[in-house]
C-alpha cells in the first residue's frame, strides 16, 4: 500500500513538472511548424555552403516571427523510401505541415496538399511564370497550385569544339562523329547506360519522348511496352544497339549507372562528348582544368529523328499540407524567403548550383547563372518530367535492365523489351 | 539442505519453488528477446510473403499471388543460378585462402619469424571494412580505362583493356573476387584460433610415427580442425548468401541482372520497386535455403566430424 501511495506521487509530481515545462517553452500565442525535408535542404544540409545559407535564412525568419517554433525533421536519404513515407503520412493525417517532395512525384499528392494561389498572388509570385513542365506538375486537376518548384536540372550533350566543332544532333551523326574522334584517340560519346536512375532520365526517355512515347496512361498504368509505344521504345533500344555494335559507344557505358559516373572518363581527357546532367559543369573544370573547359560547349540531346527534341527534368517542390491558416501563412513566407521569391530562388541555386523553376529568375539580379545558363533555359522548355506513376519505379529499374543488356551484348532490344514489359505486368 | 532452504525462502509455496529453483527464470529474459528480434520479424516475413502489400500505402490483402509471380518467372531461376554460382565459388575459395593463410601464419609463428601479427592484422583489415566500401574500392581497381588500377597494368603488359564490369561473366568473376578478399579473414581467423588449440603432442606423435608433413595435414590436422570448418562453412556461407551492400556498390547487379544475387533483388523489390509482398516471398525463399543448407551441411560435415 506504501508502495502505491508513493508512485501515485510520482506521477502526480511528473506530470504537474512536464505541464509546468510545456507551458513555459511554447508561450501562449506560440505556432509550431514542423518542416519535414531531406537533409540537402535544412540548416542541417551536408554541403557547407548550402547549410551556411540556409542557416542564415532561418535565423532571419526566427528573427521576424519569434511566435513561430520551426520543427525540421530531416527524411530519410533513399528518397523513394522517404516519399513512400510521407505518402503513408499523408494518408493516415499526420502529415507534417510543410514538406520537401520530389517534383515528379508532386502530382500524387494533390488530394493531401492546400492550393497556394492566393498566398504566391500575395507574395507576388505569378504562376504562369514558371517553366512549361514545373507548371505541368504544380497545377492540379482543378486549376489550383499545390506546390513550390525551388530548383530544376537539365540533360545536355556536354562536348568539346576543339575536338568536335558541330555537335551530333541525330544518332546517325553521332555514330558518324564517334566514328571520327575515335581514329584521334578519343573515346566515342559517354552516356549512362548501365543500372541507376541517370540511365532512365539521361538516356532513355529524351529519346522516347522526342517521339511521342508516354511510359504510362493517364491513370498511371505502363503503356511503355504495347501499341506505338513499343515501337517506339524498340527505336530507342535499336538505336542504341546499332550505336553499340558499331563501337560509338563503348561496352563499358553498360556499368554507369548515374551521370557522375562519367566523371572519371571525363578526368582521362580522352572523352570529347557525353550526355550528362547541367550540374556538372561545376565539376568538369576541377577534372581538366579550367583553361581546357574553355572549349566546351553544351548542345541539345542528339535523337534519332532530325528536328524533334526532348530532354529530362528534375528538381524538388514544397507543399504545405497544415489546413491552418497562419500555419500556412508562415510556412509560405519561410519558402518564399529561402527558395520561392526572385532573391531567395536566384541566391539559392546560386549556392546549391541548381536552375531556377520560374523564367523571370533566370534574368534576376540575384542569379549569377553560369556559362551556359541560357542553354538550360531554352532546353528546359522542350523539357519533360517522369510520370507520377507508383509502377515508375519499377518501368524505370526495368527499363535499366534492358538497355543495359542491350549494350552488353546479352539480349536483342526485342528480347530486352519483351522481358521488361512481362516483368513490370508480372 | 531442508535448514538450508527453510532459511533461504521461507514463505515460498512449493509450487513457486519448482519455477524459482528450475532454469526457467534464466531463460525467460533471452526467451523473451529472441521472441521480439527474431521470431516475431521472421513471422511477420513469412505473413507479409502472403499478402500484396505495398510499401507505397498501408492496405493490403492475403494472396499467394507473390509467391505464384516469384517462381513464374524466368529471371528468378537465372537469379538462384548467379547466386548459387557466387555462394559457391566465394565459399570454397574464402575457407581455401582462410585455412593456407592461417596454417602459414601458424608456421611462421612456430619459426619466430617476424610480421606474422602484422600479416595477421591486415588480412583481418579487409573483415573489418564496411561491404558498401569494400564495393567502392574495388569499383575503383576495376575501371576499364587506363585510369584503373588493374586496366593500367593491363595496358602496361601491352594487353587490352578488361571489360571487369562491363561484361555479364567477367562482371560475376569480378563480383566473385572482390567477395573472396573480403571474407577471407573471417575464415582465416576461426581457422587460426582452431590450429592453436591442436594438441601438440598428436602432432607429435604422428610425425614420430613417420607420416609426412602431407599426411599429417590431411590425416591428422585437418579432421581436428573439421568441427571449427564445420562452423566457418556455415557462417560464410549464410553470410554469402545474405551478401547485398558489397555487390549494390560494386555492380548495382549489372550489367543486365547478370550480378543480381538474391539479396540484391530483395532491397530492389522492396526499396525500389516497394513490392513488400513479393520481396517478403523472395526473403522467405532466401531463409529456406539457408536453413536447408545448413541442415544438410550438419548432417554430412557433422557426422564426418563424429567419425
Amino acid at each position: 500500500m506504501k508502495i502505491s501511495k508513493r508512485w501515485l506521487f510520482g506521477i502526480v509530481f511528473l506530470a504537474f513538472f512536464m505541464v509546468g515545462c510545456s507551458s513555459d517553452s511554447s508561450g501562449e500565442d506560440a505556432v509550431d511548424l514542423n518542416w519535414a525535408s531531406p537533409a540537402g535542404y535544412t540548416p542541417q544540409s551536408p554541403v557547407e555552403s548550402d547549410a551556411e545559407y540556409i542557416s542564415e535564412k532561418v535565423s532571419e525568419f526566427e528573427e521576424e516571427n519569434p511566435d513561430v517554433n520551426l520543427n525540421v525533421d530531416v527524411m530519410a536519404n533513399n528518397v523513394n523510401e522517404a516519399m513512400a513515407r510521407l505518402m503513408e503520412q499523408a494518408e493516415s493525417g499526420r502529415a507534417p505541415d510543410l514538406a520537401a517532395i520530389d517534383g515528379y512525384i508532386l502530382p500524387n499528392f494533390y488530394d493531401h496538399l492546400q492550393p497556394l494561389d492566393d498566398l504566391m498572388e500575395e507574395y507576388g509570385i505569378d504562376p504562369d511564370d514558371y517553366l512549361p513542365f514545373a507548371k505541368d506538375v504544380v497545377t492540379g486537376p482543378d486549376g489550383k497550385i499545390y506546390g513550390l518548384y525551388m530548383n530544376t536540372d537539365t540533360r545536355v550533350l556536354f562536348y568539346d569544339t576543339d575536338v568536335i566543332p558541330e555537335p551530333p544532333s541525330t544518332w546517325d551523326e553521332v555514330i558518324e562523329v564517334s566514328t571520327k574522334i575515335q581514329e584521334e584517340g578519343y573515346n566515342g560519346l559517354m552516356l549512362p547506360g548501365g543500372r541507376g536512375e541517370g540511365t532512365s532520365v539521361t538516356t532513355l526517355w529524351p529519346l522516347f519522348w522526342a517521339q511521342g512515347g508516354e511510359l504510362t496512361d493517364d491513370d498511371g498504368n505502363p503503356t511503355f511496352g504495347e501499341g506505338e509505344n513499343r515501337e517506339k521504345m524498340l527505336n530507342v533500344l535499336t538505336t542504341i544497339q546499332e550505336a553499340a555494335e558499331a563501337g560509338a559507344i563503348p561496352q563499358r557505358v553498360s556499368s554507369y549507372g548515374a551521370e557522375g559516373d562519367l566523371d572519371q572518363e571525363v578526368a582521362t581527357g580522352k572523352t570529347a562528348m557525353f550526355l550528362g546532367g547541367n550540374w556538372q559543369e561545376t565539376v568538369i573544370p576541377d577534372l581538366i582544368g579550367e583553361e581546357e573547359f574553355e572549349s566546351w560547349d553544351v548542345a541539345p540531346l542528339p535523337q534519332i529523328e532530325e528536328g524533334t527534341d526532348a530532354t529530362s527534368a528534375g528538381g524538388w517542390t514544397w507543399g504545405i499540407f497544415t489546413e491552418d491558416e497562419e500555419k500556412q501563412r508562415a510556412a509560405f513566407d519561410l519558402m518564399a524567403r529561402l527558395y520561392m521569391s526572385d532573391q531567395g530562388m536566384g541566391e539559392f541555386n546560386n549556392v546549391f548550383g541548381g536552375l531556377p523553376s520560374r523564367e523571370s529568375v533566370f534574368d534576376s539580379e540575384y542569379y549569377k547563372g553560369t556559362k551556359f545558363s541560357d542553354e538550360y533555359r531554352e532546353m528546359l522548355e522542350e523539357a519533360q518530367t517522369r510520370p507520377p506513376s507508383p509502377e515508375y519505379s519499377k518501368i524505370s529499374t526495368e527499363m535499366q535492365i534492358a538497355i543495359s543488356e542491350v549494350i552488353s551484348g546479352g539480349k536483342t532490344p526485342e528480347q530486352a523489351l519483351d522481358d521488361a514489359w512481362n516483368s513490370v505486368n508480372n | 539442505m531442508s535448514n538450508f532452504q527453510s532459511v533461504k525462502s521461507p514463505k515460498i509455496k512449493p509450487g513457486k519453488r519448482a519455477f524459482v529453483n528450475s532454469p526457467f527464470p534464466w531463460l525467460l529474459p533471452l526467451g523473451l528477446i529472441l521472441t521480439f528480434v527474431f521470431v516475431y520479424p521472421i513471422f511477420e516475413i513469412i505473413r507479409l510473403s502472403f499478402t500484396d502489400a505495398s510499401l507505397l500505402g498501408s492496405d493490403y490483402s492475403y494472396t499467394t499471388e507473390s509467391y505464384g509471380r516469384l517462381f513464374g518467372q524466368s529471371e528468378f531461376f537465372s537469379m538462384l543460378l548467379i547466386t548459387a554460382i557466387f555462394v559457391s565459388f566465394s565459399v570454397v575459395f574464402q575457407l581455401f585462402f582462410g585455412f593456407i593463410i592461417a596454417f602459414l601464419i601458424d608456421q611462421g609463428q612456430k619459426l619466430d619469424l617476424k610480421g606474422t601479427v602484422i600479416v595477421r592484422t591486415s588480412v583481418l583489415t579487409a573483415w573489418a571494412i564496411p561491404g558498401v566500401i569494400i564495393g567502392i574500392i574495388w569499383r575503383v581497381m576495376y575501371t576499364e580505362t587506363e585510369v584503373g588500377i588493374f586496366n593500367s597494368l593491363v595496358g602496361m603488359m601491352g594487353m587490352d583493356l578488361i571489360p571487369f564490369l562491363s561484361d555479364p561473366t567477367i562482371a560475376l568473376i569480378s563480383v566473385i573476387v572482390a567477395n573472396v578478399w573480403r571474407g577471407t579473414a573471417f575464415s582465416m581467423i576461426l581457422i587460426y584460433a582452431a590450429i592453436q588449440t591442436l594438441p601438440n603432442d598428436v602432432m607429435e606423435a604422428a610425425k614420430i610415427d613417420g607420416a609426412n608433413g602431407l599426411q599429417r595435414l590431411f590425416k591428422v590436422m585437418l579432421p581436428m580442425l573439421a568441427p571449427i570448418i564445420l562452423v566457418t562453412l556455415i557462417i560464410i556461407s549464410i553470410d554469402t548468401f545474405n551478401t547485398f551492400d558489397m555487390v549494390m556498390a560494386l555492380t548495382g547487379g549489372g550489367p543486365g541482372q547478370s550480378t543480381e544475387v538474391i539479396a540484391l533483388s530483395i532491397y530492389t523489390t522492396i526499396f525500389r520497386e516497394f513490392n513488400l509482398g513479393q520481396g517478403a516471398a523472395t526473403s522467405v525463399v532466401l531463409l529456406s535455403i539457408n536453413v536447408i543448407m545448413t541442415l544438410v551441411y550438419l548432417k554430412i560435415l557433422g557426422r564426418q566430424g563424429e567419425k
